[in-house]
């Protein structure tokens, strides 16, 4: 018997709320922006929290819920035919349980193998390549696969505006909450999208972290430790040449050329960076797929909406890679997909 | 529809041990708990029936006793809402209790299935029970001097389908089915054979066992067949006998192909059902392996499946020894050849014992929700599989985990013999993907209605509670859901939202105040009387009713279209400027078209949704889309009449102004002498009226009034409307007007111009509409007299509350009983308001078309948890041996029926008495406490708009009782005729009045009524 394929069946995300503009955060919390614009390129972004109250509406198991049931309603499947579920968060809910669990106990899935990964922008690709390596063993024929980040943590509302420097208001500007799913399956369901490869290397063996998002309990909590840590300078020039050494080696794996590449999903990181990685990326004539700018940084849930916005643009058969780069302690990834 | 159609399970509701529905059923066998219990004192002595059996067969079982104190019983079988069906307390506790539990678990399976029972009422819908257990009788009606007809109806055996039919109004097939312990999967035969046969479109399969005595456990013992742990252990070497248990289930189910048209939730597809008999076997209880065999096989092969198809089989599995091995043997025969694996075999029985008459639906449910969950629960004592089974040699293994169930259509079976050898089985499929998505972010109403106050609070708190467990996606199917089930009782809250977080909220919020909800089903007041009221100049503002046109697609529509109409007279579209927040709209050339079309779309929006005016009254411009709803004036001809007024009265010069003051009309008219270029614009109130004219002479009352300390307020216009400065235009807009027909108005206009209704001959022509630009806007006369007409709602129809303060004031000032409601409040309306103006609309009493708030995707059923019911009436007989009876139970008198309500010495009977009061004072609170006799209410719960009939469950027989109490209690009155009687009354009110008719109430000396048990 031939080993099983797996395809992507469906995508599902979840933005919260309403857009926030960089009218409304200059507002509300005292950023420029004309600033904003320049430097960062984001021009609007979700928030969980209401920026103005301060007041928390969505938690991320309500996100990733919401994201999962309208990828399984794309696919149109019931949470009875999931069996296994595979998340990827850097913010989850709570230590335990794993927000993957509540949001199996939310959707009606039970008796199923789940998993909880604790990634950053590679996030969404280490989860599908778990999916997808139980998809190919055949312990699983139908996997649900979500990523999403909410920051409300993070987010201080009650300050008084213009008492920030720019290193902190740079955050509110560049991140957002979202979530998305994908449904994997090894029926060639929805539009017959077959994964073809799915790559995930740590690449940070002596090399400093780049992203650092600490957690606090009762002992700590008065500590110093700066909460969100980022290592603007060294992402900057990190990232590109992580990208384009993942876009060969997918490549090289399946035997592709650059020039057979219809469309290239770049690491997003902000909206201006995103878009010079992008241009700086091999294969000039795939048609990129950039989401960052408007719907802010939200960490595990990017790969889902680039995904999903694919989709969208995608007819007809053709060759899709993706890259994702995780900055915290550094990992590569990406996917391949192909529809014949 | 085809002879082998398949047959959708689309509601549950169920009662086992230790699950009180079906949720805690699903969650009772995935933990493989134990639901049994030992007896509970309610029922009988345990001790006193209990005997250890006998450690040899030679040894003869003592007689009258059980080898057990424990089995499987349900929670609160004595509870019942029988307000909630209109059945009198009294009635309540002569009924089986059996046919109190399939009554609500009736109702919730309906609403499990998101349909409202109301919309069944009516329909073919069958009922088929099974039911074995007629413990209730044989206590109930062994002594012969204490039947009464209410006893006798209440006999669940007999009546226990019929009972369901009746008080759900269900005209199909009905009938309670008898087969021994595998009655309700015969009974769910019946009802599939009845589906395909095209007998009813729906059908009710139920189940129900409720041990009141211990005599099948006597019986049970003296028959070697009792387990001493009152436990089933089914293919387990522990297996020792049977436990007995209760249950109480309802299935609806329907054709296949009516469930996926209707888009509604099913939980799992029955393929194929059928029922044999062992005929004259080994002994008439002795199961028989051949027959058994013989109808699996003949099952599958209709169904059209082979033991390789089958995943797993929900087995009788009583536990006796004999029964187990007959059973795997017969089961054997046909999967010992299957391929692949083997059948995954457990039996329901191992979690709370032999359900009986219920038995069969219990595991057939446990099958559904398996199919539905793709899990399969394990079996209790699996881990002890008996060895002389060979059930792996069977290829069947007892299942010691719960089995996940693969994706795609799956099929299951289910088997329940009787005891007397009538034998049924059941194929099921999973259920077919359908999935149906609706629009993201639409917005919803949620309506949560209940028969009280107390259970509105519950309710809406159970539904919050559910909902926040949902994905937050399908608010809008949702709310439609809840539109449709629960949109029906009397006491009403509604909640409108745009996303589920602030639904949970606004749920949870309501039910803090469902105490002041008043009921509203129309008992109250009676046929509900619509008045549109349309708001005048002023009330517009950029964007208004934006948020109508975004969530209301009715609204978009109407608007749409009375644009096209309005365009060709304005140049511009008018809703566009709407739309774009144009401050041009403050224009009178845009104002009054504007206002106009958006009076004029959201009333054809109301009236579309079955909100239909019976009175119209407009302000100023409002009464050309008054005259439009009314049917007096064209669609068109207004159009171009209010483009033409609104262009005609801007070329004027902007030299006028208005002022609100704080005076009655006759107070102001001294003010305007000598001041040529005043009038009075509008009488809004008893102290509210408006001045208009020139700006000049208008400073000049301004500065008097100011001095006199008066209330004064300038209006913010651009003329002085209503003014003798309007005098310039009135002849060109009297001939603009010439061509207008001058209909007859189809309903009743109240005119602002005459402040009153408009007469029999009058009609709205060129000559009124030439009025109108300068006579005073006559509201508050006009308003008084439509208050004064019985108008039971009044909508202000546009885009702010304007008129609705001022009705307000008004209906203060004449203590009518209306409510007002402004469609669209202002500035500050949610977004959302169209679906919060329909609830509120509702909550008021009246019945919107609530499809029209949702579009076609958001219109699909989705499951909502079910009714919860009043627990607080308490009804039970213990069951003790007839012999054992005390003394004191005999001594209510003969025809007890009527003149007792069952007491506390009545030994082991308790239900509500009517409380022992002081003396009535007056011929309503006597005619009350008669009511409450004869009904056993508690008269704390009955009120005067209480319905004899429908709230309080009078019947004719209690009608003939009443009668006969108020002749004793009234000597005065003489025999009262029954016909006058059962004419006159509707409500507790009617009967009071009829009395005091028939009496002269002062001289009335009741007399003293005796507290009830203590006679």
């Amino acid at each position: 018997m031939a080993p099983p394929t797996a395809y992507l069946a469906s995508v599902g995300t979840c933005l919260p709320g309403d857009p926030v503009d960089n009218a409304t955060l200059a507002k509300l919390v005292g950023v420029d922006e004309t600033w904003a614009e320049m430097f960062i390129g984001n021009t609007s972004r979700y928030f969980a929290v209401d920026l103005a109250t301060g007041q928390v509406r969505h938690s991320l198991a309500d996100i990733a819920t919401t994201a999962a049931d309208r990828a399984l309603a794309e696919a149109g499947l019931e949470p009875g035919d999931v069996d296994g579920i595979v998340m990827g968060t850097a913010t989850p809910d709570h230590l335990m349980p794993a927000t993957v669990n509540l949001v199996a106990d939310r959707l009606g899935i039970d008796n199923v193998p789940t998993y909880q990964l604790q990634s950053g922008c590679a996030g969404a690709v280490q989860a599908l390549d778990v999916a997808r390596t139980l998809l190919l063993a055949g312990r699983c024929a139908t996997v649900l696969v979500i990523g999403g980040d909410v920051c409300a943590k993070h987010l201080e509302t009650d300050f008084d505006p213009g008492s920030r420097t720019s290193a902190e208001l740079v955050n509110y500007v560049l991140f957002g909450d979202g979530a998305g799913a994908a449904v994997l399956s090894t029926e060639a369901m929805g539009e017959g999208i077959e994964i073809r490869q799915v790559l995930n290397r740590l690449v940070g063996l002596g090399r400093a972290p780049g992203q650092v998002i600490d957690w606090f309990g009762l002992g700590d909590r008065h500590s110093d430790r700066t909460a969100v840590f980022e290592d603007y300078k060294a992402i900057e020039e990190a990232v590109p040449v992580m990208a384009g050494q993942m876009f060969w080696e997918l490549l090289d794996d399946l035997g592709w050329g650059a020039g057979a590449v219809d469309f290239l999903l770049p690491p997003q990181l902000s909206g201006r960076m995103s878009d010079r990685i992008s241009a700086g990326m091999p294969a000039p004539d795939a048609r990129r797929v950039n989401v960052v700018r408007t719907v802010g940084n939200n960490g595990n849930a990017l790969p889902f909406l680039q995904l999903a916005e694919l989709l969208r643009q995608w007819d007809g058969p053709g060759r899709a890679i993706a890259v994702a780069i995780e900055s915290s302690k550094w990992i590569k990834s990406g996917i391949a997909l192909e529809r014949s | 529809m085809t002879e082998r159609e398949p047959v959708a399970v689309v509601g549950i509701d169920c009662r086992f041990p230790g699950a009180r529905d079906a949720q805690e059923y699903w969650s009772l066998l995935m933990d493989g708990r134990d639901g049994t219990d030992r007896v509970p004192e309610q029922r009988w002595d345990a001790d006193r029936y209990h005997a250890v059996a006998p450690h040899t067969a030679q040894e003869a079982r003592p007689p009258g006793r059980s080898n057990t104190v424990r089995g499987g019983f349900i929670a609160d079988p004595d509870a019942f809402d029988p307000g909630f069906f209109g059945i009198a307390p009294r009635e309540a506790a002569a009924m089986d209790p059996q046919q109190r539990l399939l009554l609500q678990c009736a109702w919730r399976a309906v609403e499990d299935a998101a349909l409202a029972p109301q919309d069944l009422a009516g329909t073919d819908t069958g009922v088929f029970v099974g039911v074995m257990a007629n413990e209730w009788a044989f206590l109930q009606l062994a002594d012969y001097d204490r039947i009464t007809a209410r006893h006798g109806l209440g006999n669940g055996y007999f009546m226990g389908a019929n009972r369901v039919s009746y008080h759900l109004d269900l005209k199909g097939p009905s009938l309670a089915v008898d087969t021994a312990c595998s009655s309700s999967l015969v009974a769910v035969h019946l009802a599939v054979n009845a589906l395909r046969a095209g007998e009813c479109d729906h059908a009710l399969a139920a189940g129900t066992n409720l041990i009141m005595t211990p005599v099948i456990n006597i019986f049970y013992n003296q028959a070697g067949l009792s387990a001493p742990d009152g436990r089933c252990k089914p293919f387990s070497a522990s297996a020792d006998g049977i436990g007995r248990a209760e249950g109480v289930a309802v299935l609806v189910l329907r054709r296949l192909s009516d469930a996926l048209a209707d888009r509604q939730p099913v939980y799992a597809v029955l393929k194929e059902t059928g029922i044999n008999q062992d005929g004259r076997s080994n002994g008439i209880t002795a199961p028989n392996r051949w027959a058994q065999q013989q109808l699996i096989e003949s099952v599958w092969q209709r169904a059209g499946v082979t033991a390789d198809d089958v995943r797993f089989v929900e087995a009788h599995g009583t536990g006796t020894l004999l029964g187990d091995f007959i059973e795997a043997q017969a089961l054997g025969e046909l999967t010992s050849g299957r391929s692949g694996g083997s059948v995954a075999l457990g039996s329901v029985k191992s979690n709370f014992g032999h359900a009986e008459g219920a038995a069969g639906i219990a595991g057939l449910i446990k099958a559904v929700l398996a199919l539905h969950h793709r899990t399969v629960p394990p079996s209790r004592f699996a881990d002890d599989e008996n060895p002389r089974l060979d059930l792996s040699g069977r290829r069947l293994s007892l299942l010691r985990s719960p089995l996940k169930l693969p994706s795609g259509t799956v099929h299951a079976a289910v088997s329940s013999f009787g005891m007397g050898g009538s034998n049924a089985h059941a194929v099921l499929a999973s259920a077919p993907r359908a999935v149906h998505r609706g629009r993201s972010a639409a917005p919803g109403v949620f309506t949560v209605s209940a028969r009280t106050p107390q259970r509105l609070r519950a309710n809406l708190l159970a539904q919050a509670d559910a909902l926040a467990r949902r994905p937050g996606n399908q608010l809008a199917q949702l709310c439609w859901t809840s539109n449709r089930v629960k949109s029906r009782l009397p006491h009403r809250a509604s909640v409108a939202a745009g996303d589920l977080p602030t639904l949970v909220a606004g749920l949870r919020k309501a039910a803090e105040h469902a105490d002041e909800t008043a009921r509203e089903d129309g008992g109250r007041r009676g046929v509900p009387s619509v008045a549109f009221a349309f708001t005048g100049q002023g009330a517009q503002h950029p964007r208004m009713t934006a948020s109508w046109y975004r969530s209301c697609p009715a609204y978009a529509r109407h608007l749409d279209e009375i644009d096209q109409l309005i365009a060709p007279h304005t140049g511009v579209s008018v809703r566009d400027l709407i739309l774009d927040g144009d401050a041009e709209i403050q224009r009178a050339r845009l104002a009054q078209p504007a206002l106009f079309a958006v009076g004029y779309a959201m009333a054809a929006t109301l009236t579309e949704a079955g909100i239909r005016p019976s009175y119209v009254i407009g302000h100023s411009i409002g009464e050309f889309a008054a005259a439009c709803a009314a049917g007096a004036l064209d669609v068109a001809d207004a159009a171009r009449l209010v483009a033409r007024r609104g262009a005609l009265m801007e070329k004027l010069p902007e030299d006028g102004g208005m002022l609100a003051v704080g005076l009655a009309a006759a107070e102001v008219e001294p003010l305007l002498a000598g001041r040529a270029r005043l009038g009075v614009a509008a009488v809004n109130g008893p102290r509210s009226t408006v001045i208009s004219g020139d700006l000049g002479e208008l400073a000049a009352v301004e500065a008097e009034l100011a001095g006199r300390k008066v209330p004064v307020r300038r209006l913010t216009v651009s003329h002085a409307f209503h003014s003798p400065l309007m005098r310039p235009v009135v002849e060109e807009f009297r001939r603009e007007c010439a061509d207008v027909s001058d209909r007859r108005p189809a309903l009743p206009v109240f005119s602002t111009v005459h402040g009153r209704e408009l007469s029999g001959e009058e009609t709205m022509d060129a000559d009124y509409w030439a009025r109108q630009i300068t006579e005073p806007v006559r509201f508050a006369e006009a308003a008084d007299a439509l208050l004064a007409g019985g108008v039971t709602h009044v909508v202000e129809i546009g885009p702010r509350a304007v008129l609705t303060p001022l009705l307000s004031r008004l209906r203060a000032d004449g203590d009518h009983a209306v409510s007002l409601h402004s469609a669209h409040p202002g500035e500050h309306a949610p977004g959302h308001r169209p679906q919060e103006l329909f609830g509120e609309l509702w909550c008021a009493g009246l019945t919107p078309d609530w499809d029209l708030l949702y579009a076609d995707a958001d219109r699909v059923p989705r499951r909502l948890p079910p009714y919860l019911f009043d627990e607080s009436f308490r009804s039970w007989r213990s069951g003790s041996a007839p012999r054992l009876v005390e003394p004191s139970a005999s001594s209510v008198p003969p025809g007890a029926d009527t003149t007792a309500v069952p007491s506390g010495a009545d030994r082991g009977e308790s239900s509500p008495s009517a409380s022992a009061g002081e003396l009535p004072d007056s011929l309503a609170a006597l005619t009350r406490r008669l009511v409450c006799r004869v009904g056993g209410h508690d008269p704390a719960q009955v009120h005067d708009h209480d319905r004899l009939h429908e709230d309080l469950g009078f019947d004719s027989i209690r009608v003939m009782e009443l009668k006969t109490r108020i002749e004793d209690a009234l000597p005065r009155l003489g025999p009262l005729p029954i016909e006058d009687l059962l004419a006159s009354l509707r409500t507790v009110a009617d009967l009071v009045g009829y009395l005091r008719g028939q009496l002269d109430d002062s001289s009335v000396t009741p007399v003293p009524v005796t507290p009830e048990g203590t006679r």
